[in-house]
C-alpha cells in the first residue's frame, strides 16, 4: 500500500531529480557532521590513552591536530549542513507550490463545487508544510542515518569479519528494525488517533457555531461530557502509542549499551596489553561511537511519522497533473487552435439549456430558453436551487453545457475558455481582496491600467473620498491593522475592478445578499450609473430596485416562470403584485 | 511555516516562563522532577565511572574476564539512566494530561455558558482552536520545559561536583565556559529576533501569499487572470526562501556556536588532559573519567535550547488559555442581580425596559432606551443598520447585560435563557440528522411531535425527499440545506419547546428569496401566537402585524408604539420607509 503510493508518487520524486545536487551537499554534510563528531571522540579517547606512554609530546602531534580539527569542524559542518538542507527545502517548496497552483487553477471554478467540504485549498497549502516536514524531519534523518550504519559496518567488518558482523546485527536492530516495528505497532495507530483527532475538531467547530443553541436549550452540560468522552478516547489512545514509544526508548538504549560494550570488549582483548601503543586504541573504540547515538536513536520516531504525511501525500497526488491534457471536464479554449471571436452586437442566447450536478436527483435546469440582447438589463429572480447560479456558470463558460446552446455574440461560450474575461465581467456575493495594496487589487482587472486610470475608477463608483483618507492612497495595504473595507466598499472594488476590465456584460451573482438596504441601494444606483451602456445580469432574492431595470425573469423548475419589464408584469400578474407590495413593505398580513 | 518560527526563539530559550509556575502542581512536579534527575546525574556519574574502569583495565591487560564486573555495572548505568527517563516521561505525561484537561474543561464550560458573547469576542476558529491545539501545545509545553529545567539545574552541577576532585583544570574549563553559552545564546538569541522583527510584516505576506492566492483563484479566473499568476507565486515563494534563510543564517548559528563551545571544550580538556598525562601529573583512569563526563555535562544545555518552536508555541497557547479561562466573565451573575431572576412568562407578565444603554469599547450602541410590552404581544423593532438594532437583540437574549439601566428582571441568566426561542438570520444547523435537529431542544420529543412540527412549518416535502427522510445526516460536511429550510427547522425547534413562550427573531428572512419570504412568513405568522415575540428586521413588511413596533434611530429609541399609529403621521417611521425605499411606499 505504502510502496504503491510511493511509486505513483509525482509530486515528490521528480524534485530529487531537479534539485539532486544541492541534496547530495545536505545529505553530504548531514553525514560529514557525524563522522567528525564520532571522530573527536574517537581521538580523544586515542590520545589520552596513547599521552602516559609517550616520552615526548612531539608524537602526539597528529592526534592533537586531529582533536583540534573534528572540534571545530563539526558544529561548522553542522552550521553549514543545517543551512543547505534548508536552502534546498525550501527552493523544492516554491516548485511545489508552482505545480501546485497550476493544478488548481486548471479547475479553479469547478474545485469548490466538487470538493466543497472544509476549506480544501487552506488544507493543501498546509500539505505543502507538511512536505518540508517530511523531508527534514524524515527522510534526511533516515538517509543520513543509513548511510552512517553502512559506513559503520564497512569500517569494523574490515577490521574483523566478526565484529563488523555484529555491529550489522544490532547496530541494524536500532537502525532499521526498531523503526520498522515502530511503523507497524504504531502507524495504524497513529492514523487512527489523527482520525480521532479530526474528528473531533470537526464536531467542535460544529458546536461552537451552534453554541447559542447549546445555551438556550440549557444542555451545555451534555455536550461537555460527550466532549470528555472523546478526549479521553482520544488520550487512550495517545497512551498506547506513548507507553510503546517508551518501552522502545529503552530497548534501544539497550541496544546502544550494548553495542558500546561489544566494541570496547573487541578492542580491549584485541589491542588491550599490546606495546607500542596499540593499546591506545581501546579507549577510541569504546568512546567513538557515543555520538553516532544521537544519529540512529531518532529514526524510530522518524520513520513512525512518515505515516502521518501520508494524507497530505494522497491528497496532492489525488490533485490533476498540470502538464497532463486537458482532463475536458471543463472546456478551456486552450486546445483549439484557431480563436473564436464572438461578434458584434453580443447578444446571450441560451435554447434548450439543461444542466444536472453529479449526484443530484433532478436537473437544475432543463429545457430553458433565453435571449438577452447586448445592453438590456436583466434581474433574475428564483428560490434557492432554481439555477440562478448554474445560469450564470453557464454564460460564463465554466459549467459544461449538458443540453442545449449557450452562446455568446454567436460563440459557445465553453469554447471562450480564458478569453471570457475580455468580453464578461462577474461580481461575485464575496469579493475577495488580495492582501495586496489597493492598486494590486484593482490591477486584477487590468495589469496594464495607469494609476490615474485606476484612481478615476474608483472615484466613479464613489470610492474617491476613502481613497483620499487611506494613509498611503493606493499603495495601501487592504488588510493592515484596522483598515478593513466594509461589504459595501468591497463591493464597490469589485465594481472598480470590472470598469478598469471594461468588459461589455456584467453578471452580478447575488451581491446585495450580505448588505443592509441603505448601502444596498446607493450601490445599485451606482452600478446603473457606470453600467449604463453595458449588458447588465443581476441575479437577486428580492425586488428592491428592480423596477429600475429593463427586464425581470424569474426562474422556476428549470426553466422561465415569468418574464417581462417591471411595469408590465405589475400590470398583468397578482403573483409579481403580492410580491411587490410585499418588498416594499406594505403588505398586510399576508 | 515551521522554518520562520525557529527565528526569534533564543530569547525565549533563556528565560523561564512566569506563568509556568502560577499552574497548580508545578513547583512540586519540578521538585520530583529534580530528585528524579539527581538519579539520573548519579547514573550518568556511574556510568562514566564504569566505563573508563573498564577501559583501564582492559588497556592494561586486554583480559576481557577482569573487565566484565565494570561492563556490566556500566550497562546497567546506562540502562538506569533510560529507566530514570521512562519513570520520568511517565509521570509527566499523567500530569500534563491532568493539568490540560483541566483547564480545557474550564475554557469550554465557559464557552457553552456564555455562549455567543464569548465566542465571538474569541472567533469560532480561535476559540476551536485554542480547546484543541492550544490544549495540545501546552501539554507538549509542559512535558519539554519542566524536564529541561530540571536537567539544566541538576546534570551540570553534579557532574561539576564530580569533575573537580577528579581533575581541577578540567573542571575550571567546564565552569568557565558554561555562563558564555548561556550569554551567547542570549546575545544571538536576541540579533535573531531583532532580524525577524525587522523583516516580520514582510515574511507574513509573502508567507501568506501563497494560501491568499489560492483562496482568491476564482477572482483571478474571472478576470482571465490566473494563469499567469504562477510566476507570481513562484517568485514570491523565492522570495520569502532568501528572507527566510538570511534570518537563518543567523538563527542557526546560535545553536552551532553551542555547538561550537561544547566540542571546544571537550577538545581543550582532551588537550589538557594529554599535555598533563604526558607528564605525568594526572592518571589515566580520572583522565578518562572526565572526558566521557564533559559532552553529557554540555546536553542539558543543548537540549534545552533546541524544539524551541515548541515551547514558543506552548507558552503563547499557555498565555491564551490562561487568559480565556481567568478573563471576567460578562455574563456572571452578581448576587444582586440574583434576586431579580425572571419569573416564567405568562399572558399577565410585563416587560420593562429602563433607561437601557450598552457602551462597547467606547462606542454608545444603545442610549437610554425605555419601553414596555404585555403578556403575549408582538414587538418589532426597526432601524437603519448600525441603529442599535442588534445590540438591543443582544441584550434581549441575554448575550450581554445593559451597561446601565436593565430590565424588569436580570436577563442574562438561564433562567430568562431557558423560556426563550432565539431565531437570528442563519440558524445553525448541526451536523446530526434532521430529526435530532428539530429535536435539539427537546430531545425527549416522540415522533408524533414531531412530524406535527414538520407539518406546521412545512417541512413534510424536504422530509419525504430526503433519502432517509428525518433520519438524514444534515449541516456542514453533509446535505446542504437552503436558507429557507434553516428557518423552518428553526420554528419546528421553537414550535416543539411549548414551554418556551418567548420568541426573539433577528433578521430572520432578510437574506431569503422574496418567494420564500412570503410562504415563509404564512408559516411564521401562526406560530407566534400565544408568545411575547420580539422581531428586529429591516423587512419593513413585518410592521403590519406587530403590536408595538420600536423604532431606533443612531441607538435611541425615537418612536415606539402601535404601528397604524406611528404611520398616521410624518416620524422616525415614516422616514424609514422613505429611506429604504426610495419613497416608494
Amino acid at each position: 500500500m505504502r510502496s504503491s503510493l510511493w511509486k505513483q508518487d509525482t509530486w515528490i520524486k521528480p524534485f530529487f531529480k531537479q534539485y539532486r545536487r544541492a541534496l547530495g551537499l545536505a545529505l553530504a554534510l548531514g553525514v560529514a557532521t557525524f563522522s567528525f563528531a564520532a571522530a573527536l571522540m574517537f581521538t580523544s579517547g586515542y590520545l589520552i590513552s596513547g599521552a602516559p606512554l609517550v616520552v615526548s609530546v612531539l608524537i602526539l602531534n597528529v592526534p592533537l591536530g586531529l582533536v583540534r580539527l573534528f572540534g571545530v569542524g563539526k558544529p561548522i559542518l553542522n552550521y553549514f549542513e543545517r543551512l543547505a538542507s534548508h536552502d534546498w527545502v525550501l527552493r523544492m517548496t516554491s516548485s511545489l507550490r508552482l505545480r501546485l497552483y497550476r493544478s488548481v487553477e486548471r479547475e479553479a471554478m469547478a474545485f469548490r463545487s466538487k470538493r466543497s467540504t472544509g476549506d480544501i485549498l487552506g488544507l493543501l497549502a498546509q500539505d505543502v508544510g507538511h512536505i518540508q516536514n517530511l523531508y527534514l524531519r524524515t527522510l534526511f534523518p533516515l538517509v543520513v542515518g543509513g548511510v552512517l550504519y553502512l559506513a559503520l559496518v564497512v569500517c569494523t567488518g574490515v577490521l574483523s569479519l566478526w565484529l563488523g558482523l555484529a555491529v550489522l546485527v544490532l547496530t541494524g536492530l536500532a537502525a532499521v528494525a526498531m523503526p520498522l516495528i515502530s511503523v507497524l505497532a504504531n502507524a495504524a495507530r497513529e492514523a487512527q488517533r489523527k482520525q480521532a483527532r479530526a474528528r473531533l475538531y470537526d464536531k467542535l467547530s460544529d458546536n461552537v457555531l451552534g453554541v447559542a443553541d447549546w445555551v438556550f436549550s440549557q444542555r451545555g452540560a451534555d455536550y461537555l461530557a460527550s466532549h470528555e468522552n472523546d478526549e479521553a478516547r482520544l488520550r487512550a489512545l495517545r497512551h498506547r502509542i506513548e507507553r510503546f514509544n517508551r518501552l522502545r526508548d529503552l530497548a534501544l538504549q539497550v541496544v546502544f549499551g550494548l553495542i558500546v560494550v561489544v566494541l570496547l570488549a573487541w578492542a580491549g582483548t584485541r589491542f588491550g596489553g599490546l606495546p607500542d601503543g596499540a593499546a591506545n586504541w581501546v579507549a577510541a573504540f569504546a568512546l567513538g561511537f557515543f555520538p553516532l547515538i544521537e544519529v540512529f536513536a531518532p529514526l524510530s520516531v522518524a520513520s513512525q511519522e512518515a505515516a502521518a504525511y501520508r494524507d497530505s501525500l494522497e491528497r496532492l497526488n489525488d490533485l490533476p497533473d498540470p502538464d497532463a491534457a486537458p482532463s475536458g471536464v471543463v472546456a478551456d479554449g486552450l486546445g483549439s487552435a484557431e480563436r473564436a471571436i464572438p461578434r458584434e452586437p453580443l447578444d446571450i442566447r441560451l435554447s434548450g439549456v439543461g444542466f444536472r450536478y453529479e449526484g443530484a436527483h433532478r436537473d437544475v435546469l432543463d429545457g430553458l430558453d433565453l435571449e438577452i440582447p447586448f445592453g438590456q438589463k436583466v434581474a433574475v429572480l428564483g428560490r434557492s436551487g432554481a439555477g440562478k447560479s448554474t445560469l450564470a456558470g453557464l454564460i460564463r463558460g465554466d459549467l459544461a453545457l449538458q443540453q442545449g446552446e449557450a452562446t455568446l455574440g454567436g460563440v459557445a461560450c465553453s469554447a471562450l475558455g480564458d478569453d471570457m474575461a475580455r468580453y464578461l465581467g462577474v461580481i461575485q456575493q464575496r469579493t475577495y481582496l488580495f492582501n495586496d495594496t489597493l492598486l494590486e487589487n484593482l490591477r486584477i482587472g487590468n495589469p496594464d491600467a495607469s494609476e490615474d486610470e485606476v484612481r478615476e475608477a474608483l472615484v466613479r463608483v464613489g470610492l474617491g473620498g476613502l481613497l483620499e483618507r487611506l494613509p498611503q492612497g493606493l499603495g495601501t495595504l487592504v488588510d493592515e491593522a484596522g483598515m478593513r473595507f466594509s461589504g459595501g466598499e468591497r463591493h464597490r472594488i469589485a465594481l472598480a475592478r470590472v470598469l478598469l476590465q471594461g468588459a461589455p456584460v456584467v453578471i452580478l451573482d447575488e451581491p446585495f445578499a450580505a448588505l443592509d438596504p441603505a448601502t444596498e441601494r446607493e450601490l445599485l444606483d451606482v452600478l446603473l450609473d457606470v453600467l449604463a451602456d453595458r449588458t447588465l445580469i443581476l441575479i437577486t432574492h428580492h425586488l428592491q430596485g428592480v423596477s429600475r431595470l429593463d427586464r425581470v425573469v424569474f426562474l422556476a423548475d428549470g426553466g422561465v416562470s415569468l418574464d417581462g419589464a417591471p411595469a408590465e408584469l405589475e400590470r398583468d400578474s397578482a403573483y409579481y403584485r403580492r410580491l411587490i407590495a410585499l418588498d416594499r413593505g406594505g403588505l398586510q398580513g399576508a | 511555516m515551521n522554518v520562520c518560527r525557529v527565528l526569534g526563539g533564543g530569547v525565549n530559550r533563556i528565560m523561564l516562563d512566569r506563568q509556568l509556575f502560577s499552574l497548580p502542581g508545578v513547583p512540586g512536579m519540578l521538585v520530583g522532577l529534580c530528585l528524579l534527575t539527581l538519579l539520573r546525574a548519579a547514573a550518568i556519574v556511574g556510568q562514566a565511572w564504569f566505563l573508563a574502569t573498564a577501559i583501564d583495565v582492559l588497556r592494561a591487560t586486554g583480559d576481557l574476564s577482569s573487565a566484565a564486573v565494570s561492563l556490566g555495572l556500566f550497562l546497567a548505568c546506562f540502562i538506569a539512566r533510560q529507566l530514570v527517563v521512562l519513570v520520568q516521561d511517565r509521570a509527566l505525561e499523567s500530569y500534563a494530561f491532568a493539568r490540560v484537561a483541566h483547564l480545557r474543561q474550564q475554557v469550554l464550560a465557559r464557552l457553552f455558558r456564555e455562549g455567543p458573547a464569548l465566542v465571538s469576542k474569541l472567533g469560532t476558529g480561535n476559540a476551536v482552536t485554542l480547546v484543541l491545539e492550544g490544549a495540545e501545545q501546552v501539554e507538549t509545553y509542559l512535558r519539554l520545559v519542566l524536564p529541561k529545567i530540571a536537567g539544566v539545574l541538576i546534570v551540570p552541577l553534579v557532574l561539576l561536583l564530580f569533575a573537580f576532585p577528579l581533575d581541577w583544570v578540567s573542571g575550571l574549563i567546564m565552569l568557565i565556559v558554561f555562563p558564555f553559552i548561556v550569554f551567547y545564546m542570549v546575545l544571538l538569541g536576541k540579533t535573531a529576533k531583532a532580524e525577524a522583527d525587522k523583516q516580520h510584516d514582510e515574511f507574513n505576506r509573502l508567507a501568506n501569499h501563497f494560501v491568499d492566492t489560492l483562496r482568491g483563484i476564482d477572482t483571478l479566473k474571472l478576470f482571465g487572470r490566473s494563469r499567469s499568476r504562477g510566476k507570481t507565486v513562484f517568485e514570491a515563494s523565492e522570495r520569502l526562501r532568501r528572507a527566510t534563510m538570511k534570518t537563518l543564517r543567523t538563527a542557526i548559528l546560535s545553536g552551532a556556536v553551542l555547538d561550537l563551545f561544547s566540542t571546544f571544550s571537550l577538545a581543550a580538556v582532551a588537550i589538557m588532559l594529554g599535555f598533563r598525562l604526558v607528564d605525568g601529573t594526572i592518571a589515566f583512569f580520572p583522565a578518562l573519567v572526565v572526558l566521557i563526563m564533559v559532552p553529557e555535562y554540555f546536553k542539558p544545555i543543548r537540549e534545552y535550547a533546541s524544539d524551541y518552536h515548541a515551547s514558543l508555541d506552548g507558552k503563547t497557547a499557555l498565555a491564551s488559555m490562561l487568559k480565556a479561562a481567568a478573563e471576567p466573565a460578562v455574563l456572571e451573575p452578581t448576587p444582586q442581580s440574583a434576586k431579580r431572576a425572571p419569573r416564567a412568562w405568562s399572558e399577565s407578565s410585563v416587560f420593562r425596559a429602563r433607561a437601557v444603554s450598552f457602551a462597547y469599547e467606547g462606542h454608545q450602541a444603545l442610549r437610554d432606551v425605555s419601553f414596555e410590552a404585555r403578556g403575549f404581544s408582538k414587538v418589532g423593532i426597526v432601524g437603519a443598520s448600525g441603529s442599535g438594532k442588534s445590540t438591543l437583540v443582544n441584550l434581549l437574549g441575554g448575550f450581554a447585560a445593559p451597561s446601565s439601566g436593565g430590565f424588569q428582571a436580570d436577563l442574562a441568566c438561564p433562567e430568562w435563557q431557558k423560556q426563550l426561542v432565539y431565531i437570528p438570520q442563519d440558524p445553525y444547523l448541526f451536523h446530526a440528522s434532521l430529526r435530532e435537529n428539530i429535536a435539539f431542544y427537546r430531545p425527549d420529543a416522540d415522533e408524533g411531535q414531531i412530524e406535527q412540527a414538520v407539518r406546521a412549518v412545512g417541512l413534510e416535502e424536504l422530509v419525504q425527499s430526503l433519502p432517509q427522510g428525518l433520519d438524514t445526516l444534515i449541516g456542514e460536511g453533509a446535505r446542504a440545506l437552503s436558507g429557507g429550510q434553516a428557518q423552518r427547522i428553526a420554528l419546528a425547534r421553537a414550535l416543539l419547546d411549548p414551554s418556551r413562550h418567548i420568541l426573539l427573531f433577528d433578521e430572520p428572512t432578510a437574506h431569503l428569496d422574496i418567494e420564500t419570504e412570503l410562504e415563509l412568513k404564512e408559516r411564521m405568522l401562526p406560530l407566534m401566537e400565544g408568545h411575547l415575540v420580539f422581531f428586529a428586521t429591516h423587512r419593513l413588511h413585518w410592521i403590519h402585524d406587530m403590536d408595538v413596533v420600536l423604532v431606533l434611530e443612531d441607538g435611541r429609541l425615537a418612536q415606539w408604539g402601535a404601528p397604524d399609529e406611528l404611520l398616521s403621521s410624518p416620524g422616525a417611521l415614516t422616514r424609514l420607509f422613505d429611506q429604504l425605499e426610495g419613497g416608494a411606499r
